[in-house]
Formats: C-alpha cells, structure tokens, sequence
C-alpha cells in the first residue's frame, strides 16, 4: 500500500529545515517573554546569580509587592489608562468626521484638502518648533494638551478616508431620500457600516498611546501626571544605568532584576489581553493601508 | 471680471448654507492640523533666527544662516550626519531582508496550526512599547546581573558592559529592533504572496519544480514589486531612525556611534535649550527627509503606476 | 380585505424640456415626458446613455440643469429628494448590513420620527405584501439575491411613496432569478397601482414590464409607446434595432417605381416588392433600409401573396431546440432568419443549404436611409 506521494523527498528535507529554523526563531522571538516572566517570580539572589534561565526558581511574589506597593506605579497606571482611553475617543471624535467629510466629491477645494492633510507626512517642522509651538499654546504638563496635541495622524486619516470612499454611493443615496441629514448618514449609516476600519484605527491609536513615552517625558513635568511608560523609563532605564543603586538594592528576595521584570509583566498584561483583537484587525489595517491620495 | 469673481463667491456662499452640516464635521480636523502641525511650520522661521524667550518666535531678530554655519562647523553635528546614515545603512543590509525572509518561510509552512501560533508569536513584539524593549536590553546586558553576562562568564569569557562600548550599539540597536519588527513586517509581504495565483504552482509542481525552485521561480519574482516599494520606502526613511528607541539606549560612552541627527537636536534643543539651533538641525533634517519620500514617491509611482500616498 | 390592500395616493410625474449638463457636456439634452398617475413607464436604452441620471433627477439626487420636473402638481426642481413623495430602488440594493430586514425597511420610517406602532404597522404590511415575514429578523447577508431584492422594494413601499424610481433593480441577479423577480415586480404594481419608472438596459424586461416604454439614446428620447406599439411600429432604424431579439434585419436598398407599383431593389439586384399603403410616398432612387425581422425571414413560404423571395447564403445554422437561427448574408449584409422550418428534427444540413430566404411582406419595414425615420 503505497500512498500517493505528494512531495519529494528533498522537499520533505526542505519542510524539516524550514520548520526547524522557524521553530528556531519563534523561540528567540519567545524567549524575553519567558525569562521575564520567569525572572519576576524567582527570588532576586536566584536571579542575579544567574540561576533563572527558563523556569522561576525560589518562586517569590516579593517584587510584585515592592512594584505594587508604589503609589507611582499606580498613578501613572491610571494616568495611562486615562490617556488612553480619552486620548482615543478625542481621535476618533475628529478623525471620523474629517475623513468623512473629505471623503466626500462634493467638497470644495478636495483635492487642496487632502493634499493639506497628506503634506504631513512628507513634511513635519520638527521637535522643537513642536515642543515650542505646545509651550506657546499654554499645553505644557497639561493632561488636556497630552490628549488633544496627538490626536491625529494623517496616515489613519487617509486610512479611513479611503474606507469611506469605498463604500457605495447608493447608500448615501438611499439614506438621503429616506431623510437623513450629513449628521444622521454618518452615525446611522456610515459608522456602522465601516466598523472593521474603525475598531483597526482605534486599535492603532490605543497602541500608540499605550506605548508613547517620548512626548509624554518632554511635555509632562509632574509626577502625578506621567503615564506607565515614562515611569517605567525612570526606573527601568535611568536607574539601571545607574549600576551602584542596581547593585544596592539586592537583596535576598527581590532584585532590581526582578523589580524590573514585575513592572514589565505588570505593564505588558493589557496589551497581551487585547492581542487577539488586535490580530484579527492588524492584518485588515495593513491591507487598508494601500494608503493613496 | 469682478462680477465673475462675485458670482464665484456667492457660488461658494450657497454651497456652504446648503452643505453647512459637512463643513461643520471637515471643521475640527482642519484645525487641529493648522494648530499643531502647521502653525509649528511657520516657528522654523527660528531656524534663523536669533532666538529669545522673551521677544518670541516672531519678535527675534533675524541672523541668516548664522546657525547653519555653526552646526556645519560642529563635528557633533556632522558625526550625528554620519551616524544616521550609517544606522540606516546597516539595518537597510540587515534588517531589510528579514521579514522577507520570514515571509518565504512561514509561506512554506504546511502545518495550519504551527502556522498560526508562529506568526502569532512573530507578530507580538511589534506591540510592545520601546521602553519595555530598552529595559529588556538594558537588564539582559546589565554588567552584573544580566543573563548574557552570566552565560558568557559561565563560559569562562570575560563580563562586559556592552551598552558602553561604541563598537556594540549599533548591531545592538539593528538586532532588538529586527526582534520587535522583522515579524511584524513580514505581514506585509504574506499579503502579496497570497495575492500570488495558486494555479503557477500547480503547473509548476507538474513540471516537476521543488519547492525551493517554486520560492525562486514564483513565489520571490511575484512579491518583487512589493519587495521593491518597501525598499523604497525604506531609503525614503532613511533619517527616520527611530531615535526614540535610541534615546533609551544610548549614553555618552556610546555617542560616537550612536548620536543621530533627532537625537542631537533633542540634546541641544530640548535639553540644552539653545532653540534656535536645534531648529535649524531638525529644518536640515526635514529637509533632507522630504527630498528623500518625496523622491522615493515619484520613483515607486514610475515603477509601479501605483503611488505609495 | 386585509391590511395590506391598500391603494395609495399617486402622483403623475412630468418633465419638460430637462437638461443635464456636466461642464459643458450634454448628457440629457431636452426631454419631454409625461407618465400618468398609476402607469409603469420603463425608460431603456443602451448604457451610457442618460437613463439613470434622468431617474435620479426625478429623485433629486441630481441637481436638473434646465427644464422643469414636476411630481403632482408641484414642480420639484429646487425640492430635496426626501420631501418628493419618491422611493428609489437600487441596482446593489443598498441594504445596510448591519441592521436586519425589518430595521433596514423601517429605517426611513424611523428617520421621520413615525411613531413605534406606526412603523411595526407598516414594517408587518410591507413585509406581507413581499411574502419576506420569515426573514424579518435577519441580516441582509443571510439572504438570497432575490430577497434581498424584495427588501430593497419593502423599504421602498413602507414609505407610501407617490412614485416608485427603479434603476436597474434586477441585473445584479441570475437569469432565472430575474424572470421569477420581473414578474413579482409586475404582481407589486398591479396591487399597489404606484405610478412607477423604471430604468433597465434589458429590452426584454422593458417589455415585459412596461405600460409605455420610452426608448432612448444619447440622451434623446427615440420613441414613446406602447411595448406592442414600438415592437409593431419602430420609429426609426435605432428603435427598430433595439427593440426585438434578435434584432431587425437592416438591408439597404434604392426604390424603383414603375407604373404605379413600388418595390425596392437590393444590392444584388434582388426585389422586395411593396405593398400598397394608404399615405405611403416615395421617390425613385430613394435610398432606403429594409426591414424584416428574424421570425418574418423564412426558407420556406407561408403566405404566397405577401412574400419576397431573396437570395442568401448560409454561414452558420444555431438550433435552438423548436427553432433555429439562420445567419445569412443577402446581398453582401449579413442577417438573421429564425425558422421552424427544420421540423425539430436533428437534421440541420436541409435549412444549411438553403440558397433562398422568404421574407413576410406584411410585417415589411422601410426606414429612410439618411435619417433613418420609418417611412412606411
Ligand atoms: N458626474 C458625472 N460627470 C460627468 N459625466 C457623468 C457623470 N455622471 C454620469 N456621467 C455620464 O453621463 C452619461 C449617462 O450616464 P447614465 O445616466 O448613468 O447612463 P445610463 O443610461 O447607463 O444609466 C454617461 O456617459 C456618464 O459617463
Ligand atoms: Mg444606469
């Protein structure tokens, strides 16, 4: 009984290999993750000896409780949460109207409009006339100007805006004689009906404001407003440089090593939580992303 | 004429009564962009100027290209010019290809389960922020404690502190940022190569063709163009190092090979405050950079009729 | 009887003189219709030719150049198309996915504010009138093409509109889909009596619908009439051509007269003589096209007083089961004949070898060759 052969034997060998290194690199890709994790749950004098490779060792919750028990990690917790959510209800509260509207061929001036739009992504003035144009606006360390100042982005712009156009005029039509006005068409028939291009760009602007540090660091003066990141950068950047405070804070149930690692699962956990969200709608957005003018 | 031009006017002045409703919902987005992103244009004016807090963007006094010269006669300068070109140079050779390579290879997974979870696994770091990534490089390469340390001296190698030796940033910074992205980036390539007619391998498997024969026969000559328009869009960004990441990673040990040009204006301009200066470096840049898309767009659009904006 | 017996107050539509221009090209250039309360009037017409923009200025989804369109009594040039009394069917149907039938028919209502008893009032009557009560909970997506069809028409009824806008409703369905459709579509109007136009590129939906059919081309009206009216008596070559499949067959000719009888001579020298008609007139030489339609084209004769033998040749014999269709070339044009005349038999190599064609003088048509006007 022999089955039809549908691959060669080199192939069969190709397949191995190509497995192999796959395997290979999915496990480099893997391997951070698990020795943090790992890490985070082993005692300190484990880890700074070098005894946590793959699995914790001396497993301890102490570094989740140093982590936890500083009020900073908290606020800036909440302060990220805030940013993020707000920060992205601001960006879709203009960035759909606006790609909507240019969306539309009877605008005045469109093709102005959008080349006003698409210019910033060829051209930006820069950090400094920026950061001194938020001064001048009376933003500084100011929560409203962290939501309001990096509330769009060309690219989710034209994003959407082409997802617009693709939708059949008809429908416009069709609501138009029904009695819809421009409001009602856009949430009534517009919005729902473009709801994978909408949960990608939210998805986009949730990642983006959970991962942003560097105008947080700038703009931001006061404690009691920097976001996760821009504490975790404090701690685990600028202290760990700092070798002598890394090496005074052994001791035998926490390490600055599993500190580090705490804060690090503790800042990861959401973004691990709506990764499969994100998945299914990341492919979609890049697809959408044929971004053209 | 005039009452032509008058006729326009009224022309446009019904049109806005009668379609007042899309103007309103175009009005938010329009200036937000003059706001924040227009209006700190017309602030490069700084550039050359001398700049004062106290008479403002528009009260200084104008200098020419005083702060040009300056900056072109600052090795600092002039090596962050270097730097950025050679940062991206390198990780143009080593970077670039990666997510191809990803790309061909998850292509050739059979195994619909290993597949999914693979490229799930691929694609996660690209949401992980580059604090996170920093601190992960930082604590792993720690002198002391860090786990590569530990290896090599168990090994019998000697300890040391890579983040402070210039030779190791750069394949430091290319490595963990093809770590966070070569994955993810290969999406991009899987979309073309399942844009890829079934049929040419079939024939291709009747005439005998092996599976590598069919990567190079079919498979990389149809996600050519793709391969092209990214290459493109690379070169187009080539000052866009991503200074972010390099912030975290870089000291002054380091900054012979590290200091870039976003990372120079952000040391002179927002830590050192000299303004002024740093606008004229970030205008350079800008400059440079628009050239560059601008150019990378015009080519991509001869190539393949289809523009990237 | 039940609920769903209505009849609806109707309006009569009427466009006079209606220009549509973009920039400086004509794409409607002048028409002049009148469409009667309760008539069902199919605008047709090869496409690009200006059927879906004169509709959709009906509907005021495009703004009228010049002329007046007037719905009722009043003229609604400068009136949205929400206050027109008008509904619109789709040829993509416009279905909003995201919401079920019954929500995607009262979503109209519900945009007008309509009470919630009102709307579940008309939501039950549309969906009875179109047999769609047990799909009214599903998604558009869960649908055949055919129902979704049908909900397009509900949402478009439950509004009570004056006047119904069809633009090609049924190509975006199969073959047989739109045979079983065309005739809901007919049963829908001769219950609801809703003065409807109705806009299709598909002759044979223009007949097999239409009260009058109005033909047009390059934004012109060709001919109005009766379905029997423009199949029977084509105003021109165009209408002549368009109207019947397969088309009429079009072979040129010069008229000779000779002693008080008239008869045309094709290009081989073949002739078709000419029946006398009251009101017929002629000039010798006239240049002219003869018309006869496939099924009046025979190989064999049937009516020996009203029959013009031609010569032919066969190229190609299409049997279609109790017919088949000859193509021929008769003096240098090629033509088509469709006969029964092979006696459904398999054998095709008899009608094959035919040498000459019968055509039926009493359907005979003559369109004059330079302006293409029917002249007898
Ligand atoms: N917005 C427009 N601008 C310019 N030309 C148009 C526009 N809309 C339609 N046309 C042209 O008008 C002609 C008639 O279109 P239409 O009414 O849709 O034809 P149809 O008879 O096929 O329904 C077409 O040639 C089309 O190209
Ligand atoms: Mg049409």
């Amino acid at each position: 009984m022999s089955s039809f052969n549908l691959y060669s034997r080199g192939d069969k060998v190709f397949g191995i290999i190509n497995a192999t290194l796959l395997t290979l690199f999915v496990l480099s890709t893997l391997y951070p993750f698990i020795y943090i994790a790992a890490s985070s749950i082993s005692s300190g004098l484990a880890v700074t000896s070098g005894d946590v490779l793959l699995f914790p060792k001396d497993i301890t919750f102490a570094a989740y409780d140093r982590v936890l028990s500083d009020p900073v990690f908290w606020t800036s917790y909440a302060n990220t949460m805030f940013y993020t959510i707000f920060g992205t209800l601001v960006s879709l509260a203009i960035i759909i109207p606006g790609a909507y509207a240019l969306s539309r061929k009877r605008l005045l001036g469109r093709r102005y409009l959008n080349f006003f739009v698409a210019f910033t992504m060829w051209f930006h003035a820069g950090m400094i006339p920026f950061f001194l144009n938020i001064r001048d606006l009376g933003l500084l360390d100011s929560r409203i100007g962290i939501l309001i100042a990096f509330a769009c982005t060309a690219f989710n712009i034209i994003l959407l805006r082409n997802f617009f156009e693709s939708i059949p005029e008809s429908f416009e039509e069709a609501a138009k004689m029904d009695g819809a006005n421009e409001f009602t068409l856009l949430w009534k028939v517009y919005i729902p009906l473009s709801k994978p291009a909408l949960v990608t760009i939210a998805l986009f602007c949730i990642v983006a404001r959970w991962n942003g540090y560097f105008w947080a660091m700038v703009l931001l003066r006061d404690e009691d407003k920097i976001p996760l990141q821009v504490y975790l950068k404090k701690i685990i950047i600028e202290l760990n440089m700092d070798d002598q405070f890394a090496s005074s804070l052994i001791n035998s149930e926490y390490s600055f090593e599993t500190i580090v690692a705490a804060i690090i699962v503790a800042s990861i956990i959401p973004v691990l939580a709506v990764y499969p969200y994100l998945q299914k709608h990341f492919n979609k957005g890049i697809m959408m992303g044929g971004v053209k003018e | 004429m005039s009452s032509n031009i008058n006729n326009k006017i009224t022309g446009i002045g019904q049109i806005l009564r009668k379609d007042w409703q899309l103007y309103l919902l175009l009005a938010p987005m329009v200036i937000w962009f003059i706001v924040f992103l227009y209006t700190p244009m017309a602030g490069l004016q700084i550039a050359f100027k001398d700049f004062s807090l106290f008479k403002g963007i528009y009260g200084s006094t104008w200098v020419g290209f005083e702060h040009f010269q300056t900056l072109f006669n600052d090795e600092l300068f002039i090596r962050s010019i270097g730097n950025t070109f050679l940062i991206s140079l390198y990780s143009l050779v080593f970077a670039f290809p990666m997510p191809i390579i990803l790309a061909l290879m998850f292509n050739e997974l059979h195994h619909a389960m290993f597949k999914k979870t693979a490229q799930t696994i691929a694609y996660l770091p690209h949401f992980i922020s580059v604090v996170i990534v920093a601190g992960m490089v930082v604590s792993f390469l720690s002198p002391t404690t860090g786990i590569v340390n530990l290896v090599l001296d168990y090994f019998g190698f000697e300890k040391t502190y890579f983040l402070t030796n210039p030779d190791y940033f750069r394949p430091i910074f290319i490595g963990s940022t093809m770590w966070k992205e070569a994955g993810f980036e290969s999406i991009v390539y899987l979309a073309a190569i399942a844009g890829v007619n079934p049929s040419l391998y079939e024939s291709a498997r009747v005439d005998g063709a092996s599976r590598w024969q069919q990567i190079w026969r079919i498979t990389l000559p149809s996600i050519l163009p793709t391969i092209i328009i990214m290459l493109i869009i690379r070169i187009g960004n080539l000052v866009e190092v991503g200074f972010e990441y390099i912030i975290l990673l870089y000291q002054p040990a380091t900054f012979e090979t590290s200091d870039v040009i976003s990372t120079f204006i952000y040391r002179v301009g927002l830590q050192g405050s000299q303004y002024d200066i740093a606008t004229a470096a970030g205008l350079f840049n800008a400059v440079i950079a628009f050239i560059l898309v601008y150019s990378a767009n015009r080519i991509s659009r001869k190539l393949s009729s289809s523009s990237l904006w | 009887m039940n609920s769903a017996n209505v009849t609806l107050s109707v309006s009569n539509v009427s466009l006079k003189k209606v220009y549509k221009r973009y920039g400086s090209t004509e794409i409607v250039k002048g028409i002049d219709l009148e469409i009667g309360a309760h008539e069902f009037v199919v605008l047709v017409g090869p496409s690009g030719c200006g059927k879906s923009t004169t509709l959709r200025m009906i509907a005021g989804l495009e703004e009228i150049s010049d002329g007046t369109v007037s719905i009722g009594e009043r003229v609604v040039n400068k009136i949205p198309p929400k206050d027109r009394d008008v509904a619109m069917v789709f040829q993509n149907y416009a279905l909003y996915p995201h919401l079920s039938v019954a929500e995607n028919i009262a979503f109209g209502l519900k945009l007008r504010k309509t009470p919630k008893d009102r709307v579940k009032a008309a939501v039950d009557e549309a969906s009875s009138i179109l047999s769609l009560d047990p799909y009214l909970e599903r998604k558009p997506s869960d649908l055949s093409g055919g129902q979704r069809q049908r909900v397009a028409m509900g949402r478009a009824i439950v509004r009570h509109p004056k006047v119904f806008l069809f633009d090609e409703p049924l190509s975006n369905l199969d073959a047989k889909l739109r045979t079983q459709m065309r005739a809901e579509i007919k049963r829908l109007h001769k219950r609801l009596q809703v003065t409807t136009v109705y806009v299709t590129h598909d002759q044979v939906e223009a007949m097999t619908l239409a009260d009058r059919i109005v033909i047009m081309r390059d934004g012109k009206i060709e001919q109005i009439g009766t379905p029997m009216d423009v199949f029977l008596h084509p105003a021109n070559t165009f209408v002549a051509s368009f109207i019947g499949s397969p088309p009429m067959n079009l072979l040129d000719g010069k008229i000779r007269k000779s002693d008080g009888k008239v008869a045309i001579e094709l290009n081989d020298g073949c002739i078709v003589p000419v029946p006398h008609k009251d009101g017929m007139s002629f000039t010798d030489g006239q240049e002219v096209r003869v018309g006869f339609r496939p099924e009046d084209l025979d190989v064999v004769v049937n009516d020996q007083n009203h029959t013009a033998p031609m010569n032919c040749s066969v190229d190609l014999v299409e049997p279609l089961g109790s017919e088949a269709l000859l193509h021929l070339q008769i003096a240098g044009q090629s033509a088509v004949a469709k006969t029964t005349s092979h006696g459904r038999s398999s054998d095709m190599s008899g009608i094959a070898n035919t040498t000459q064609v019968f055509g039926n003088l009493k359907h005979l048509h003559i369109f004059d060759r330079a302006s293409e006007q029917s002249i007898y």
